[in-house]
């Protein structure tokens, strides 16, 4: 190896055993350049693998946000449709309760109508006895007339007095009949009015206020409170729905948040990545001496340029951007960390 | 819409903080470093506030500041620098080349957005 022994000899007056001394380190550097060049390469392979891994978690969170807003906005859609439905059911709940409650006042004012006219009907009872009275009275009229006329012969003055009774009762049995008659007539057609017309229980209702219950009125008040029963089910379950559907909603907001949260913390890689690429300039460096160590000790190299270019802890602090690297750095070589005051967020 | 340029070679960077603005209801400009953002002013997109970063390739972010200061309308465009850079040299050089403001990275979202809201009031 004719290089291996001009090297040895130019280090022959320097060293006991120069000329090997002086091959080993240069065998000993050189590999550190390719060595270099493969840890610049994991490096790379790192910032890399870190850039494609923090688009991914970047498009994840967005496929997310997008999926919470989606969510939030169907959510929101389903929120006002619930308390759409839950403002009608009220409105129909209170309109079905007034329908109700008026029927059940209806039908307990055209109840009492009802009774009125029957307790008028009642009182036909007593026509009907005025006229059984008459007939009786008639009867005896009748059967004196008919004694009169026998003991009178020629003479019918008895019979005329017998004959007058009879007429005036004649007289009180057609009125009676008449009674009678104008009576039913007018309980009929009150009756149809009832039935037919309820003007008047619009203007009465203070007589239906006062009405007593009856079997009609009391199952439609059942059915009222079946119904009633029945909307405050639905309406709880709606109240229900529409508190879940506020929270379903809160939570996809927060989500939302959380994921644009998320997407900042992102950052992190541009910062690792500015990180590793000092590491890599630094790693150059190394490389860069190793490759004059190796020049010099095949005398390629002056000794004042390798000492010139020599790596210098200083010179790799100077290049630190970062408040975290200059601290890294203060820590490792045990100096005192400058104090980095100076704001995040500076408006000029 | 109020537009709003991201100048960083970071593609993650440009990705998420693209994401956070047009979220808040922003229109976003991207470009990758400052000769490309230069360009993009020079055939006359007109954003409203830009965020660069600092160390860039081609053009670094305070050269692309001074640079941008001499584009038509763009004399009191705010620009805010976003970077890792923490050196308080830099931040003078920046404000001196006309940054508005300057911040370090990370930033929060709702920061920045905070931020944003102080330099453009109306939008």
């Amino acid at each position: 190896m004719p290089g291996l022994l001009r090297r040895s000899g130019s280090f022959a007056a320097e060293a006991d055993e120069p000329p090997v001394r002086g091959a080993v380190v240069a065998d000993a550097l050189r590999p550190v350049p390719e060595f270099c060049d493969v840890i610049d390469a994991h490096i790379n392979d790192v910032i890399e693998q870190t850039g494609e891994a923090a688009e991914a978690i970047v498009r994840k969170m967005l496929t997310i946000d997008s999926m919470a807003e989606v969510m939030s906005g169907d959510v929101s859609q389903l929120a006002g449709t619930l308390g759409h439905v839950e403002t009608e059911l009220t409105r129909v709940a209170g309109a079905n309760d007034q329908l109700v409650d008026r029927l059940v006042r209806y039908f307990m004012y055209r109840d009492e109508q009802i009774h009125r006219l029957v307790d008028e009907m009642r009182g036909l009872k007593q026509h009907v006895k005025e006229i059984e009275e008459v007939s009786r009275a008639t009867n005896i009229l009748a059967l004196n007339a008919m004694i009169e006329a026998v003991r009178a012969g020629d003479k019918g003055e008895g019979f005329a007095v017998v004959a007058d009774e009879v007429r005036k009762l004649a007289d009180r049995s057609r009125q009676a009949a008449n009674g009678i008659g104008s009576s039913i007539a007018d309980l009929t057609s009150r009756l149809d009015h009832v039935l037919s017309d309820d003007s008047d229980f619009d203007r009465d209702n203070a007589v239906a206020e006062t009405a007593a219950d009856t079997a009609m009125t009391r199952r439609l008040a059942a059915i009222a409170g079946a119904q009633r029963e029945m909307s405050e089910m639905v309406s709880t379950i709606l109240h229900n729905a529409l508190q879940a559907a506020s929270q379903v909603e809160a939570s996809s907001s927060a989500l939302t948040s959380e994921t644009t949260g998320a997407v900042g913390h992102v950052q992190f890689q541009d910062i690792s990545r500015q990180m590793l690429e000092h590491v890599l300039a630094a790693l150059a460096d190394v490389r860069r001496q190793s490759d004059d160590l190796v020049a010099y000790s095949e005398g390629a190299l002056p000794a004042e340029i390798l000492r010139e270019r020599m790596i210098q802890v200083d010179e790799l602090r100077a290049r630190h951007v970062m408040g975290r690297q200059r601290s890294t750095h203060a820590a490792s070589t045990g100096e005192q960390a400058d104090s980095d005051s100076a704001p995040m967020i500076e408006l000029f | 819409m109020t537009t709003v340029m991201l100048v960083d070679d970071s593609a993650t960077m440009l990705m998420s903080l693209k994401s956070i603005l047009t979220k808040a209801g922003y229109s976003v400009e991207t470009a990758e470093h400052g000769k490309e953002a230069l360009d993009k002013l020079g055939k006359g997109v007109k954003p409203n506030l830009i965020i660069s970063d600092v160390n860039m390739p081609q053009m670094d972010g305070i050269t692309f500041v001074r640079e941008a200061r001499k584009a038509p309308g763009m004399r009191f465009t705010p620009m805010l620098m976003l970077t890792t850079e923490s050196e308080q040299t830099k931040r003078t050089e920046a404000k001196t080349a006309g940054a508005t403001g300057w911040l370090v990275k990370p930033v929060a979202p709702d920061q920045l957005l905070g931020v944003i809201k102080q330099v453009l009031p109306g939008a």
